[in-house]
């Protein structure tokens, strides 16, 4: 049985529509992660999979259980991390885990999450104390503490520097490696690569692609990315039709061309009449990314 | 259970650390207490100086004996000379004098002279009576004329009433009043920083919030209603005579009713900013048109239909009449429960209808 089963879900906020059917399910012990830019659903989904909010129709199980007829029962079941939530600003990290494990049948030991989301030195410290990341992170640990068998957390690592960021998916990891389901929702697509085995890819409500982040981008792209900015300003058609070029693509300032031949390519752009003689800056050849994906399926970039 | 106590705990915790919350629910209501205490406390109680000038003479000793016997009276001996001086000072409120015993058995009534303050007039008329009485007894002592009347006094009004009588079960009722609403703000601050929709993602029923929320409510009001009833009762000499269990009953009605009408209120807003407004508006008007600090005698007529219209009048009234024993002003004991019940209910039914979770 599949751990989260959605089918056709829709959504609809006055005309808008967040979430305008979408399907997918997500299997016990993996990471699946919704990528995403802002307003895309993300938040209504999973708002609505732990039985905050109802659709307006559409199917959804969680373990097995309909969150709109069985709330209750399915918020005993899963843990969750709402995005920017805050937390009693006035207790300590250690008793707002008790006080979150207390909601739930069999909690874990306070204690251990604090050791698991890496605060176990601020454990008598308030939340109003705590730095960004670190609430972050004690809001991760309310959503292991009820020791769920499936966590969701909307946005996890939103807003954190890099370093909490690398700290958190750690947590994420030992919890997978704990053989816990791990439903997630991101906007950054390194997250998404680094982290879930699956990735559902959502725009406008849609999902507009999904499996995993090397088969997507394998499906998508044998090329890599040559991406640059022409100093005198060069449109990508003036690039487009150069030798074993494939795609082309302009994002601000920067050109991005798709090839599978970096080298001569990289020659022929030097050469090229788009360059204006004004020569070109900022240049990477990279592997193509979830990122490209995204591009070459919206025409824009997910952070825009 | 476990999920309510944990909950409670918490709850209590954080207003516990918090100190604005401190400062409002104890300190401010403890200074109010004070302060009425202080400049109120005094008047029923004021000691009378009165002086006597004995002259010798054994009646004149016996008068200064009896006078000494009365609690709310400093007596002073000493000449006429010195004495008529002290009350042209205004250090007396009234002076007697004997005259010089003459020798062998005076025939015929001895003169007495009382020299009084006549700008006192409300305590000589109880001077001047108590001197004649006093008189009495002891002329009759002396000639030992029969008793034709026996003057049984049964105080009806044990005491003499004090204005911190009136005032310090007004202040709890008062207190309790910002206790309900202001606490009520917790909740729209919750919501305020999304842990209410936290809360809601977890299977945390709401009625167990709501409950340990409104639990918390009461226990803290009744540690302020007694830390204030303690400064009334120890500091002030305001007594307690009707029930500890009415005025803790009272106490716990007052702190539901006005937690719920709190509730109502913030239902109406978004922030708790703004629900700190609404309360404002709602509880200034309504702490000095309560009869709770304004006796209702001091108000114009056109006010009353409000004042009999506000939840607080009735609470300070029983408050009064179950801690100090004042006559009912508007309404009886039971009448109040009755009328505090309904906007109990009522408000609460309007919250539960009106407040948006999210």
């Amino acid at each position: 049985m599949e751990t989260v089963l959605i089918e056709n879900l829709r959504k609809s906020y006055g005309k808008v529509k967040a979430v305008d059917g979408i399907s997918f399910t997500v299997q016990a012990g993996e990471v699946f992660g919704m990528l995403g830019p802002n307003g895309a659903g993300k938040t209504t989904t999973v708002e609505i999979m732990v039985g905050i909010r109802n659709r307006d129709s559409g199917h959804v199980t969680v373990l097995g259980l309909d969150p709109r007829t069985s709330p209750q029962a399915v918020k005993a079941r899963v843990g969750v991390q709402l995005q920017s939530t805050e937390l009693y600003p006035r207790l300590t990290t250690l008793e707002v885990l008790r006080l979150f494990g207390s909601f739930y049948p069999r909690p874990a030991d306070p204690e251990a999450i604090l050791d698991l989301v890496g605060l176990a030195e601020k454990r008598q410290s308030l939340v109003m104390h705590l730095s960004g990341g670190q609430v972050q992170r004690l809001a991760l640990g309310t959503a292991l503490v009820g020791d769920a068998q499936v966590v969701f957390l909307d946005e996890p690592t939103t807003g954190l520097d890099p370093q909490a960021r690398l700290q958190l998916w750690e947590v994420i990891r030992k919890f997978k490696e704990m053989g816990k389901t791990v439903f997630l929702t991101t906007h950054y697509m390194e997250e998404a690569e680094r982290l879930c085995d699956r990735v559902a890819i959502i725009d406008h409500g849609r999902i507009i692609a999904l499996g995993s982040p090397r088969a997507l981008v394998a499906e998508h792209f044998s090329e890599r990315a040559i991406e640059f900015r022409p100093q005198a300003g060069g449109a990508p058609a003036d690039f487009a039709h150069l030798p074993a070029v494939t795609r082309a693509e302009r994002q601000g300032e920067m050109v991005i061309l798709y090839t599978r031949q970096v080298a001569p390519v990289l020659e022929s752009i030097l050469a090229s009449p788009g360059t204006n003689g004004g020569g070109i800056a900022d240049i990477t050849v990279r592997q193509a990314t979830l990122e490209d994906v995204f591009i070459k399926l919206t025409g824009r970039r997910m952070r825009e | 259970m476990r999920t309510f106590g944990q909950l409670t705990l918490a709850t209590l915790k954080e207003i516990v650390r918090d100190k604005m919350a401190l400062f409002w629910y104890l300190a401010f209501p403890i200074l109010f207490m004070t302060i009425i205490g202080v400049v109120f406390g005094g008047a029923g109680q004021t000691i009378l100086p009165v002086g006597v000038v004995a002259g010798g003479s054994p009646h004149g000793a016996a008068v200064e004996q009896a006078l000494r016997q009365v609690e709310s009276l400093e007596v002073h001996a000493g000449t006429e000379q010195e004495e008529l001086a002290a009350l042209q000072a205004g250090d007396r409120f009234l002076v007697v004098v004997f005259p010089p015993q003459a020798a062998g058995a005076p025939v015929g009534a001895t003169p007495v002279r009382a020299y009084y303050d006549q700008g006192r007039q409300a305590t000589n008329q109880i001077l001047i009576a108590s001197l004649q009485q006093i008189l009495g007894e002891i002329e009759r002592s002396i000639t030992g004329a029969p008793r034709l009347f026996v003057l049984d006094a049964r105080p009806i009004q044990p005491r003499t009433f004090r204005n911190v009588d009136f005032f310090a079960p007004s202040i709890i009722a008062v207190s309790l009043m910002q206790l309900g609403l202001f606490g009520s703000l917790r909740l729209v601050s919750l919501r305020q920083r999304h842990i209410l929709k936290r809360l809601g993602a977890t299977p945390l029923p709401r009625h167990t919030l709501i409950a340990s929320e409104v639990v918390v409510r009461v226990a803290v009001a009744l540690v302020q209603a007694a830390i204030l009833l303690g400064i009334a009762y120890f500091g002030f000499g305001v007594p307690v005579l009707g029930s500890w269990f009415a005025l803790a009953g009272l106490t716990v009605l007052g702190a539901l009713t006005f937690t719920s009408l709190g509730y109502m209120l913030v239902a109406f807003v978004r922030t708790a900013e703004s629900g700190e407004g609404i309360i404002q508006l709602v509880q200034f008007p309504m702490m000095f048109l309560s009869g709770a600090l304004f006796p209702a005698e001091m108000m114009p007529e056109f006010l009353l239909p409000v004042v009999r219209a506000i939840p607080l009048t009735y609470l300070a009234d029983a408050f009064r009449q179950v801690m100090v024993d004042l006559p009912a002003a508007f309404s009886g004991v039971g009448e109040a429960v009755l009328i505090l019940l309904a906007w109990l209910v009522g408000s609460f039914l309007l919250a539960v209808r009106f407040f948006r979770w999210e």
